[in-house]
């Protein structure tokens, strides 16, 4: 009988303490009762049914009456109410917005099979300081063959098409990949078939995939494409398949052709394709490096040209997110984080303050018998009402603020389109809601359950505070210390946002107009395509309106071709012989220095007279020519390729540096004239007298004149490219500001908030000072010195935390140190301002009191 | 709490129960059992929730703690019913007694019991 008991008497415990309360005797002895008439099993059976209904129904009654309860207490304190949930709901809406890009940048799966066996195969070159590199055909070729760790391998390589023959000519940035590709990122077409092997043989039938995106705008959809020609670069390919989007991700293109590979005409140093593999199931990615280093070893000592070269592998999202970005978003991720913190802080802050004044209220619920617990449970349902409420309305805001930083954005600023508040967000943003508000609910609460009934309902009457400034102290100064790193952060930020500014790019970006053409290989063979262009810049400089024209390989932070090549010097030079150094080149056309306004600073321009048959030249920039000579005279040294077949150059010039892949970073390079090669895709600058978009009519009619098939495309302003290219430093110091300005803020009405209370509650105290004498002065000062010594701990406690932290930022910061003792010290004096300002008010209004008012209102 | 809207099965039996006397909680779970020729047995958590109900809805009142006559070692708490409540089981009752009607008038329940 008496286990029988102990089980219902547990099972008693699934129902709320204040119906345990009443009923709990009853009903065991309903229990003891029933016993002796029923078979045991039938009872058991109605019992844990009795239970299992009627229990979460109890529960359920008692939260109804504390929310109803809340609710009531919410409505008669509009301004409280309004106060907390704009707090919530602006660090819950900053956390869920910034929350969506990490997300879906660093935490979606990407849309591939078993993304996790994914890997992106580089090569590398601790030589020459290159830690990431394209790699070469050749070498593909032997990984292939060698590796035992990856199922297969696949390879990218970037292209050009101009799709001609139906409408107008257009351009479109595509890729040649191996027919290995899609099988190995599990991946199918949303019609037709993938590449098949042998499709990538030289010599088969051309064919080719174009995106969704192509097919649905160019072609309306039609499902006859599959199986029809087109002309690509000049050349009638069949569409095979129409690839879905997850390949476009991958590979950046729109219109896809195999990636045809004819070894016997490949350089095993040439780095011009993208490598992915897929890894065998159980095998690690550790595992396969270890292979993966064995078989470069392998390989370079076949072939020595390539020994200094390893391999590197990358996971997906390492291939996909830069360290840059991720470390962009991971620090706009802790300072709302902050934002969010501060904002529990100043609202555990504000409900302590009202506890105060509800002291009277919950000692007199105590004494009619509402149970500790019962208490606990309805602070906490006031705290994760306030907070949901705020909660949903941040969410909303997170809606719409990721739908605006989305218009913002430039194009190709994040890898992963599209950004959006989905379901894993809203889960996200619903646990720190709840986190939330247990956090703030717990200090008040706490407090409250601590309180012993008979002190509190003597302290009511007399409603002083005892041990609760401390613990509201301790939270206004961790306020401010939260509070001092998002302001240095910010600050560092912002400074950075104007050295980029300031950074001198090395020509003059206004008043140019940029723009694309591809000429089809076959169409324009061999020196057809430098006559092309130069044909096309003597018409284009006749245009009125128009001052210069050039053409380059790749102009600054354009979309063009970025090629690094490792080169060395011949003869005497200040790196030690034999010595490569990376360095960028690009093929431009004569008068592209003077259409970009970057100064020649020594020898000569190219001229027409540079052609493939001529002597071969190269112009370098100031940065290049330091690099190998010092401060002698480069003009007539001689440049080489590595490698007994590399190719060597005679420096005839000298140009200013120019800044051309980031603002941040100098780029020494150097230049190859236009007429002894062409690269596929070229880009055209164009400097014009005002107003770029007026001439772009009589550009279009000439090269429409020149060749009524090619398309104009990527036409821009320099300045749109050097803007986007400062978007994220930008985009990064605007948000961290205001964060920032928000936490401040935030801070300022907490640290106010915590003074004028512990003022107003010392009233009497001040009164009965003054009533003895005390000069108004030195009241003053006792008030002003205990908020400050509040203040200076947590800005102090603010810069120690900051200059640990600050390494963090490095990467993001340029142009001042990361602890620039500067920034530091004006965060310092700002928020001791604040702080001040913050204590003085409640100060002047306690050294006014009436000493007879303040005495007689107690 | 009181017209229109049907009374839940429960509180009505308990109503019912007390309409002749004064009970306690066992005693009613009892009276209803033997009323429903063992149909129906009130678990305690559906008993002693729909008295909480019950009292708090002003149908029932608690009256004092006095021992069970049957076993003197036990203090019960006895419950009556009150003019309110009864006036709500007259309602449901006379509810239910023209439901009745209308399904024998349509066939679905014998004239007579």
């Amino acid at each position: 009988m008496r286990w029988r008991e102990r089980v219902y008497r547990a099972l008693l415990r699934c129902y709320p303490a204040e119906f345990r309360d009443e009923y709990a005797r009853e009903m065991l002895q309903t229990f003891h009762d029933g016993w002796r008439a029923e078979p045991a099993r039938r009872l058991w059976i109605d019992l844990l049914a009795d239970v299992f209904l009627t229990a979460p129904k109890e529960h359920l009654n008692v939260l109804l009456q504390d929310l109803r309860y809340t609710v009531r207490m919410m409505w008669k304190a509009p301004a409280f109410t309004a106060a907390v949930v704009l707090t919530v709901a602006l660090g819950i809406g900053a956390n869920t917005a910034i929350f969506s890009f990490v997300y879906a940048v660093m935490l979606r799966p990407l849309p591939f099979a078993e993304p996790q066996r994914l890997m992106q195969v580089n090569e590398k070159n601790d030589k020459l300081n290159l830690p990431n590199f394209s790699a070469s055909v050749l070498n593909y070729l032997s990984w292939s063959e060698q590796t035992q760790t990856f199922d297969r391998l696949g390879a990218v390589s970037f292209a050009s098409f101009n799709l001609s023959g139906q409408g107008e000519p257009e351009q479109f940035t595509g890729n040649r990949i191996s027919p290995s590709l899609m099988p190995l990122l599990g991946i199918q077409p949303v019609v037709g078939r993938a590449f098949l092997d042998g499709e990538d043989k030289p010599g088969s039938a051309p064919v080719a995939m174009v995106s969704e995106g192509l097919w649905r705008r160019r072609f309306g959809a039609d499902l006859s494409l599959v199986g029809r020609n087109v002309t690509l670069n000049g050349v009638d390919c069949t569409v095979v398949g129409i690839a879905p989007a997850p390949l476009a991700l991958l590979t950046g293109g729109e219109i896809w052709m195999p990636l045809t590979i004819d070894p016997g005409r490949e350089m095993r140093l040439n780095h011009v394709i993208s490598v992915f593999g897929r890894l065998k199931p159980g095998i690690t990615p550790r595992q396969a490096q270890a292979e993966m280093d064995t078989i470069a070893t392998r390989v370079g000592q076949q072939y020595p040209e390539v020994k200094d070269w390893g391999i590197r592998l990358l996971t997906m999202t390492d291939a996909f997110v830069s360290p840059q970005l991720r470390t962009g978003l991971l620090v706009l991720l802790g300072a709302v984080g902050c934002v969010l913190l501060i904002a529990c802080a100043n609202i555990a802050n504000l409900l302590l303050a009202r506890a105060s004044a509800r002291q009277r209220e919950i000692a007199i619920r105590t004494a009619m018998g509402a149970s500790r617990p019962r208490l606990l449970r309805q602070l906490l349902v006031e705290s994760l009402t306030l907070s949901l409420v705020g909660g949903v309305v941040g969410m909303i805001g997170a809606v719409w603020a990721v739908r605006g930083i989305n218009a913002v954005l430039p194009p190709n600023l994040l890898p992963i389109p599209d950004v959006s508040v989905d379901a894993v967000v809203l889960l996200f943003a619903f646990g720190i809601t709840v986190l939330t508000g247990a956090l703030f609910g717990i200090a008040p609460a706490w407090q409250a359950a601590k309180e012993d009934l008979n002190a509190m309902l003597k302290q009511a009457a007399r409603s002083t505070g005892s041990s609760r400034p401390r613990l509201r102290n301790v939270l206004a100064a961790a306020e401010l210390a939260l509070a001092t790193v998002l302001l240095v952060a910010a600050g560092l930020l912002v400074q950075t946002l104007f050295e980029l500014q300031r950074v001198k790019l090395g020509f003059r970006p206004a008043d140019l107009l940029t723009f694309q053409l591809s000429l089809p290989s076959g169409k324009y063979a061999g020196a057809k395509g430098p006559a092309f262009y130069q044909e096309l810049l003597e018409s284009l400089r006749t245009v009125p309106g128009i001052r210069a024209a050039g053409v380059s390989s790749g102009i600054p932070f354009g979309a063009g071709n970025y090629t690094t090549t490792p080169v060395t010097t011949v003869g005497k030079s200040v790196v030690p012989p034999d010595t490569a150094i990376p360095t960028d080149w690009r093929i431009v056309s004569p008068g592209f220095f003077r259409a970009m306004e970057v100064p020649l600073l020594r020898g000569r321009d190219f001229t027409d007279g540079d052609t493939r048959t001529a002597p071969p030249v190269m112009i370098v920039s100031q940065a290049t020519a330091q690099k190998f000579w010092g401060s002698d005279d480069p003009i007539g040294r001689v440049i080489k390729q590595l490698g007994p077949d590399g190719l060597s150059w005679t420096v005839v010039g000298v140009v200013g540096d120019v800044r051309s892949t980031a603002l941040v970073r100098e780029s020494p390079a150097m230049y190859l004239p236009l007429a002894s090669r062409v690269w596929p895709v070229m880009d055209i600058v164009v400097r014009v007298d005002r107003g770029p978009e007026s001439v772009l009519p009589s550009i279009r009619q000439r090269v429409h004149q020149l060749d009524p098939e090619l398309p104009m495309a990527t036409v821009r302003t320099m300045d749109q490219w050097v803007s986007n290219t400062a978007a994220q430093p930008r985009l990064n110091a605007i948000l961290l500001a205001v964060f920032a300005g928000v936490a401040l803020l935030i801070a300022a009405v907490g640290t106010y908030g915590v003074l004028a209370y512990t003022v107003s509650q010392r009233t009497r105290e001040i009164g009965l000072r003054l009533a003895l004498g005390a000069p108004r002065r030195r009241v003053l000062r006792l008030v002003i010195r205990e908020g400050m010594t509040m203040g200076v701990v947590g800005i102090a406690a603010g810069l120690v935390t900051a200059v640990a932290v600050s390494q963090v930022l490095s990467s993001l910061v340029f142009g001042v140190p990361v602890r620039d003792p500067a920034t530091f010290v004006a965060v310092a004096v700002v928020l001791t301002l604040v702080s001040l300002a913050a204590c003085a008010v409640p100060a002047l209004r306690a050294s006014r009191v009436d000493p007879m008012v303040s005495l007689r209102e107690e | 709490m009181a017209t229109s809207r049907s009374l839940p099965l429960a509180i009505f039996h308990i109503l019912v129960s007390l309409a002749d006397q004064e009970r306690h909680g066992y005693a009613i779970m009892q009276d209803v059992h033997a009323r429903t020729d063992g149909q129906l047995r009130l678990g305690p958590g559906t008993l002693y929730g729909s008295i909480k109900r019950l009292l708090h809805d002003g149908l029932i009142e608690e009256l004092d703690e006095r021992p069970d006559p049957e076993n003197d070692d036990v203090r019960r708490r006895y419950y009556r019913i009150t003019p309110r409540g009864r006036k709500a089981a007259i309602e449901e009752a006379s509810r239910l007694a023209k439901l009745l009607r209308q399904a024998r008038a349509s066939g679905l329940a014998p004239k007579t019991v």
